[in-house]
């Protein structure tokens, strides 16, 4: 037994081999002020930029994972400020918290990435730093005015995309062949569509599919039909041109599919952008979907024979499709905003081959996509004259609009329109005439960056 | 003889002195005790719900950006209220999921635990069937649930088909959206309910039950005459407990984000849904937090209501 009392020193250091309680609260004192108190680890992350997406790492996509790690690690390589990717899972970024949220309380990313549905959002909060002066004036022309105009306000450039996806329609050969149909029967009018669509629709299948979920994406494949039809959203004056026979001519179009039977009200998987458990499974002979489907029917449904045609038009109308895509932004407000704005130019705002390469890669190896930039078309000419992509570069991509930026009332005002009487059986000329009363009255006292 | 002297309440707390000089009485002490027992749930509330709640009314007087910027609207957030078509709309939906929802929850929940109350190892093996939903995460469960009620192809219009009784979309018609989502909610939430009416049968005492048999009772009387009177207190808590539910449980979020997004056409945009689209996709916080006070203010006024006319649950009115 040892007595405490009078034990040496000697015997008191043999009896308490682990830490001392002392030394304990001191280890535990400094890895706080090391890593818990949040103004210190503020301090350390300021030395590398977040760049929040969602595709890296850990992502779904093998190859679309691989061209943003390549993408940083390029940059980190040679550069001191580091950029460190952080994945937010596809949901949680486009219509979860996570984003909105880390802006709110004044830790936004210093790097992200957005479409251009929500271009205004972010620009009229005042977090989108101008990367114009970070880019060569030869870079800046180099994008395609229809692509880049949507991410500009006062010819300053505050996103620089890394891809075009235009809509179209994909095609189920095996289905075709099934109904007694051929490559000639391809509808070209939306007549036409309806009517494929009623020969394609079967106990166990639709004839074609059009997104039914409300949301942006949903706005984002009505618009084309609108434009094709001569519909517009804004006059010249700025106010609502959405009260119009074109309005319920696109509107009509929709309603009709669902209500001929030939389209359902629900699609399978994520949504009308997947393409895999839709026209991919059998659920569906024809499909309303971007230029992404064909690198998603390669990676899950390889076996998959399909075609793929242009969006037909009504009566005296004239093709136009929608060329959406997402874009690299950086936080005005961020920890270095001088940084990540040389980031994104350096990434794909240059002249330089490097630069115009990974665009290439980006749309030809990690996923299928039309470049928004002149010198991408012609460095990847090879591959964007091939195959599917072929399709798209001649037939197309020439009709391809920009996606419309339009601040979220408007957005919900179009939306409430479109899901009225696509599922509901609104009378189309009542959902125009509602949502053009709701457009403008929002226009009448906005006050942010033009709509497009 | 030694005098008796009454025993005092200051006797009883009367401690001895302290050897320096501080001394506290029991009922002090006690006192103490009791307050300090009860502090970590008091300061978790104030912090973690009043303090959020007290947040969330402020802001409602603000139009707040998402990126920084406030600035002081006073009423203007309640009046855009009034005049908007959606907001209506949403209270009107959560109406109709409430109305549907409570005396479903409470009729299967109540079904349930008289069908398992006796404690047999096949009744035991049934609850914990029926209480596993809970455990599922909601995404699963809607995703499996939309699997099942696909358009043409999903199990239930399989087996409409071949009932000869035609093909629905159950989740994309307007007609039947929401009456899913309350079906799906139910089967989710049911076992739970079950499980607090289970322990408010086994607080019956049985010799009720004997002595009514004795008397010639039929099942269907006992039930009305000894059983639902003595479930007052616990049926009075599911009705509270799943009203509160119907508004902001995590089931009339999940369900809806994942399933429906608030369509078709907004027919199951619950007030929950349409605060959330305000505040994250369109950075309206303010109004968002506008519309969550007001939201309070009802569930509060229908909380009071139920405690006034049960009497706190009692059900005692003489």
């Amino acid at each position: 037994m040892i007595n405490e009392e009078n034990g040496s020193s000697e015997t008191r250091s043999a009896v308490r081999s682990g830490p001392s309680r002392r030394s304990v609260l001191a280890t535990g004192a400094a890895a706080t002020a090391l890593s818990g108190f949040p103004y210190i680890s503020r301090g350390r992350a300021a030395q590398t930029l977040k760049f929040w997406q969602f595709y890296a790492p850990g992502g779904g996509v093998a190859t679309q994972d691989k061209w943003f790690e390549d993408v940083v690690k390029g940059w980190n390589d040679t550069h001191d400020a580091k950029v460190e990717l952080v994945y937010v899972p596809n949901n949680a970024y486009m219509d979860g918290t996570k984003l909105p949220t880390a802006f709110a309380s004044g830790a936004g990313p210093d790097l992200f990435i957005i479409s251009p549905g929500d271009f205004l959002r972010y620009y009229n909060g005042g977090v989108l730093l101008d990367l114009t002066p970070f880019m060569e004036e030869a870079a800046r022309a180099d994008f395609f005015p229809s692509v880049i105009a949507n991410r500009m306000v006062n010819e300053k450039i505050y996103g620089l995309p890394y891809e075009v996806e235009p809509m179209a329609m994909y095609y189920s050969v095996e289905a075709f062949a099934e109904a007694g149909l051929t490559e000639k029967d391809v509808p070209k009018t939306w007549d036409e569509l309806l009517t494929v669509a009623k020969k394609l629709t079967n106990e166990k299948r639709f004839g074609v599919l059009f997104e039914t979920s409300p949301g942006y994406y949903q706005n984002f494949t009505w618009y084309p039909f609108l434009w094709e039809a001569g519909g517009d959203f804004q006059t010249a004056d700025g106010k609502s041109a959405f009260n119009s026979p074109a309005t319920v001519q696109a509107l009509k179009f929709w309603q009709d599919a669902v209500n001929m039977g030939v389209a359902p009200r629900k699609p399978l998987g994520g949504g009308g952008w997947d393409a895999v458990p839709n026209i991919g499974s059998g659920y569906c002979a024809m499909q309303n979907v971007g230029i992404w489907a064909i690198a998603q029917l390669r990676e899950g449904a390889p076996n998959f024979k399909y075609g793929i045609f242009r969006l037909p038009t009504p009566p005296g109308g004239k093709y136009l499709t929608i060329g959406g895509g997402w874009a690299f932004v950086a936080n005005a407000k961020g920890s270095n905003p001088k940084a990540a704005g040389e980031f994104c130019a350096w990434a794909l705002g240059s002249m330089k081959p490097d630069s115009v390469d990974r665009i290439v890669d980006w749309c030809t190896k990690a996923k299928s996509d039309m470049p928004p930039r002149k010198s991408a078309l012609e460095a990847g000419k090879a591959a964007f004259d091939s195959g599917f992509l072929k399709t798209f570069t001649d037939e197309i991509y020439p009709g391809a609009r920009a996606e419309p930026r339009m601040p979220p009332p408007v957005y919900k005002a179009i939306s409430d329109a479109i899901q009225a009487c696509q599922l509901n059986g609104q009378k189309p000329e009542d959902a125009a005439a509602a949502a053009s009363e709701q457009i403008d009255a929002f226009l009448t006292n906005y006050k942010g960056a033009p709509i497009l | 003889m030694a005098q008796v002297f009454p025993k005092t309440e200051g006797a009883v707390e009367a401690a001895p002195s302290s050897p320096r000089g501080f001394s506290l009485s029991n009922r002090t002490r006690e006192w103490i005790a009791g307050y300090l027992f009860v502090l970590p749930d008091a300061l978790g509330l104030l912090i973690f719900v009043g303090g959020p709640m007290l947040l969330s009314l402020s802001l409602g007087f603000f139009s707040v950006s998402g990126f920084g910027e406030y600035s002081f609207v006073g009423l203007d957030n309640y009046r855009r209220m009034i005049g908007d078509p959606l907001f209506w709309r949403s209270l009107s939906v959560t109406i109709l999921y409430i109305v549907l929802l409570v005396p479903a929850l409470y009729v299967t929940g109540l079904g349930l635990a008289l069908l398992v109350q006796r404690n047999t190892r096949f009744n035991g093996f049934v609850r914990t069937m029926l209480f596993v939903p809970q455990t599922v995460s909601l995404v699963v469960v809607s995703l499996v649930w939309q699997v099942l009620l696909v358009d043409k192809i999903g199990l239930l219009n399989q087996f409409t088909s071949w009932l000869h009784l035609g093909q629905y979309s159950w989740l994309g018609d307007p007609r039947f959206a929401l009456y899913v989502v309350v079906f799906i909610s139910v089967w989710f939430l049911m076992g739970f309910y079950m499980l607090i009416f289970l322990g408010g049968l086994q607080d019956i005492p049985k010799e009720y039950y004997e002595a009514a048999r004795i008397d010639g009772a039929s099942a269907l009387q006992s039930f009305l005459q000894i059983t639902l009177p003595l479930l007052r207190p616990t049926s009075f808590f599911v009705l509270l407990v799943s009203t509160v539910t119907a508004v902001c449980g995590s089931q009339t979020f999940d369900l809806i984000y994942v399933m429906t997004r608030g369509g078709p056409a907004n027919t199951t945009s619950l007030a929950i849904f349409y605060i959330y689209q305000q505040a994250f996709l369109f950075n309206e916080y303010g109004y968002a937090a506008a519309m969550a006070s007001v939201f309070v203010v009802l569930l509060m006024g229908l909380t009071v209501l139920m405690f006034m006319l049960t009497r706190g649950g009692r059900f005692t009115y003489d």
